[in-house]
């Protein structure tokens, strides 16, 4: 490198992180920062409150099949009669070499167990009960799904239209474990939730809001402004090493809140691990996606900040369109492409892709909750309305695909993209604007 | 040689030149209007050297002035040079300028080093070049001793020091104060104006803007005087005095007695008339001012009445500009 290269570099190398550093310390000495941390950490942890306190209540086991009752009162629950082939309706005929079971033992006895779905038709299921085998007598009866398998399920993924159809064998698989089932769905739906709406989306517009909206404004109004410009320094840069100051503050509290987050339900959530492993890409893509999205934010709040005194009306209006576009985003699952218009929805396909990457079976354990077993009522159609699973609504409307066609590694790389390119924009927008501004 | 008046783009922060032989400041008949009120009215004006003040009431144009300069807002027409280039374009010939500005708002937080180092550093200082540059100018505005402790705590006097310190960071050729003497106590105004003075003599280029005349005279001889947005007069200041003095004055005596004291001082040739104010006050009138200050004394010893104080109500910027526009203020 040259040594004329060299010094403007270390100059401007200088002027940065003098401006950054000031910003940093600046914040520090503002309350406004104090409050929207503390309130934000408060907020946080009182959520947390209601996720420790699901992740410690047992959800009720239900007996879908009605196999834990002794029908004929010979003290052997009708399951177990019928899984050693007995009647359970003779209370002379019952298993003459075994001891009788706890009827709790033939509660949630049949548990969903599928092993990684693939696209097409997959011959899934356990019979573990074996009340289809030994329930049924006829071939017919014990493969109502015509798939030439006795007792087993049928589940048919078609990744093109995002659709899965579950047709089972009568009595397969048709009592899961409601607690673990809800324990685990529970869990991911609280990060994707508390993630995606808590985070990317709240954290991401209130820390701007608050911390970036007076960036330049407040220097403006104080008079301040004039002990910057007055240098040789251009407006752009001003507004560039500001911006650096703000991530150099917002980004490290984004960190430290996921990083605590991550902490507590690793440890406290489901599994049999000490810690849930699977869960760190997830938090490191809602990280990842909050601080871009916070940056992004944080660059055009500044800029509404330099168009307007009130520049914080502006922010809000924004924020607005923002929410309206994080609950398309949310509920629609990553299937409305009008996201794409707005920030908060390609920070959204950050932590979609993150959930690919971290729980590659969350669109099955979704597929798998809301059929629930195949129970449920016939609606005036004809179809039978499954009755989900415990968990399984909130985990199905907080997941999402990040559907742009392209593997999840490839839609991450895409969307930081797309965010940094907006952040970009709103840079060249603000400072074009500042540059024009008339400063009294 | 003349700036080129029509240069366009920036240039690089590390290739910026001044243009040779241009004057440090030029405005070309530059107007600056906001909305329907004037600011500034085809003021034309080239400064280079020495300390020149600006004196003009409030809403005469001396902020605006500044501001144009220091690029803060763009002129409506006609074109401003600094070191012969743009300002508005171009921040470069802010490397050789310190500003002070008006506003009294400052960042309380700091300490006065912290202050001046940060700001130094967007002149491409290191930490190192920026402390020492800070001890420098810190020690030359006398606020060594309390450098360390946060500008909140310091005196309105204290703070315009700072303010001034950390324009002179850089040691710029040009130094811009805009009210450094507002609100400052007289102990402060005196250490402040013998540092105007004293950068004046290194030889740099001053400006000083100020809205009383007597300040400006104890700081330097070179005045331009700003009303409406116009440059009214622009020169020495005796030049401007001595304009005065063929204007009629007033001096406001006060006393014991005021009826016996103007029969002594009637006979003074240069008096032209005289009258009884409120209570105890007499108000001389004269053309020659001087003349008559420098009989008064023995008039007044020699009367045995006793002055209580000597005071030239008319020596205000308000009268002179009253002379300077023929009465239209």
């Amino acid at each position: 490198m040259s040594s004329r290269m060299d010094t403007i570099w270390s100059r401007l190398d200088r002027k940065s992180t003098a401006i950054a550093e000031f910003t940093m310390r600046q914040y520090r000495t503002r309350i406004s920062t104090w409050v929207v941390m503390i309130a934000s950490v408060v907020a946080l942890l009182l959520v947390l409150l209601f996720y420790i306190e699901a992740m410690n209540t047992e959800i009720q086991a239900i007996d879908n099949d009605n196999d834990s009752v002794d029908t004929d009162g010979d003290g052997y629950p009708d399951g177990q009669e019928r899984f050693h082939g007995t009647d359970p309706n003779v209370a002379e005929d019952f298993p003459a070499n075994v001891e009788p079971d706890p009827p709790e033992k033939w509660i949630n006895e049949d548990d969903i167990d599928w092993d990684e779905l693939k696209d097409g038709e997959n011959y899934v299921g356990e019979d573990n009960d074996k009340d289809c085998l030994n329930g049924f007598d006829t071939i017919s009866q014990q493969d109502t799904n015509d798939n030439n398998i006795p007792c087993d399920v049928v589940v048919i993924v078609d990744s093109l239209n995002s659709t899965v159809t579950i047709i089972e064998d009568q009595n397969v698989d048709e009592d899961p474990d409601e607690d673990k089932y809800g324990k685990e769905a529970g869990h991911r739906a609280f990060i994707l939730g508390i993630g995606k709406f808590g985070i990317v989306y709240l954290l991401g517009i209130f820390l701007p809001l608050f911390l970036a909206t007076g960036l330049i404004r407040e220097e403006m109004s104080e008079g301040t402004i004039h002990y910057m410009l007055a240098k040789p320094i251009s407006r752009g840069e001003v507004l560039l090493y500001r911006m650096l100051g703000y991530v150099g503050v917002t980004w490290p509290f984004i960190l430290v809140v996921c990083v605590t987050l991550c902490l507590i339900t690793g440890f406290s959530g489901p599994g049999e691990d000490l810690f849930r492993w699977q869960d760190i890409p997830v938090w490191m893509s809602i990280a990842w996606s909050a601080m871009l999205v916070s940056l992004v934010y944080g660059t055009i709040f500044c800029g509404f900040g330099i168009v307007w005194k009130n520049g914080v009306i502006l922010a809000i209006l924004f924020a607005a369109w923002e929410l309206g576009m994080a609950f398309v985003a949310i509920l629609t699952g990553g299937d409305s492409s009008i996201r794409y218009m707005s920030v908060i929805g390609w920070g959204m396909i950050i932590v979609d892709a993150g959930a690919a990457i971290g729980w590659p079976d969350n669109w099955q354990l979704v597929e798998i909750g809301l059929w629930g077993g195949g129970h449920g009522e016939e609606n005036w159609l004809g179809q039978v309305d499954y009755a989900p699973l415990p968990g399984a609504e909130p985990l199905s409307a907080f997941s999402g695909s990040p559907n742009l066609g392209v593997s999840t590694w490839l839609a991450l790389v895409i969307s930081s993209l797309v965010l940094v390119f907006q952040g970009v924009m709103a840079w060249f927008i603000g400072q074009t604007i500042f540059k024009a501004k008339e400063v009294n | 040689m003349m700036p080129d008046m029509t240069q366009h783009g920036k240039a690089e922060i590390e290739q910026w030149k001044p243009v040779e032989g241009t004057p440090v400041i030029m405005f070309d008949r530059v107007s600056k209007t906001y909305g329907r009120i004037n600011a500034l009215n085809s003021v034309s004006l080239g400064i280079s050297g020495g300390v020149t003040g600006i004196l003009g009431m409030n809403g005469a144009g001396k902020s605006t002035l500044f501001k144009l300069m220091m690029g803060k807002v763009k002129p409506s027409s006609g074109a401003i040079r600094l070191f012969g280039t743009d300002p508005w374009k171009n921040q470069a010939p802010y490397s050789r300028i310190g500003f002070v500005p008006e506003h009294e708002k400052m960042y309380d937080w700091m300490t006065a080093f912290d202050f001046i180092v940060t700001f130094a550093r967007l002149h491409g200082m290191t930490r190192e070049e920026a402390s020492s540059e800070a001890n420098r100018v810190l020690s030359f505005v006398s606020l060594s001793d309390v450098m360390h402790k946060k500008i909140g705590q310091f005196s309105k006097g204290m703070r315009q020091r700072v303010k001034i310190a950390h324009a002179l960071v850089n040691d710029p050729e040009l130094i811009i104060l805009d009210e450094p003497l507002q609100g400052c106590d007289p102990l402060a105004r005196t250490t402040i104006m013998n540092v105007i003075k004293e950068l004046g003599a290194m030889g740099r280029t001053v400006l000083v803007s100020s809205h009383i005349l007597h300040e400006i005279e104890r700081i330097t001889e070179q005045i331009v005087i700003l009303h409406q947005g116009r440059v009214l007069a622009l020169g020495n200041s005796h030049a401007i005095r001595e304009m005065l003095d063929q204007h009629p004055h007033k001096i406001a005596l006060e006393c014991d007695d005021p009826r016996e004291l103007a029969k002594s001082i009637i006979k003074i040739d240069e008096v032209t008339g005289m009258s009884f104010a409120d209570k105890g006050r007499l108000l001389i009138e004269t053309k020659h001012l001087g003349e008559v200050h420098k009989k008064l004394p023995k008039t007044i010893i020699d009367s045995g009445r006793r002055v209580t104080s000597i005071d030239n109500p008319d020596d205000d910027l308000q009268s002179i500009l009253m002379y300077l526009t023929g009465g239209t203020t």
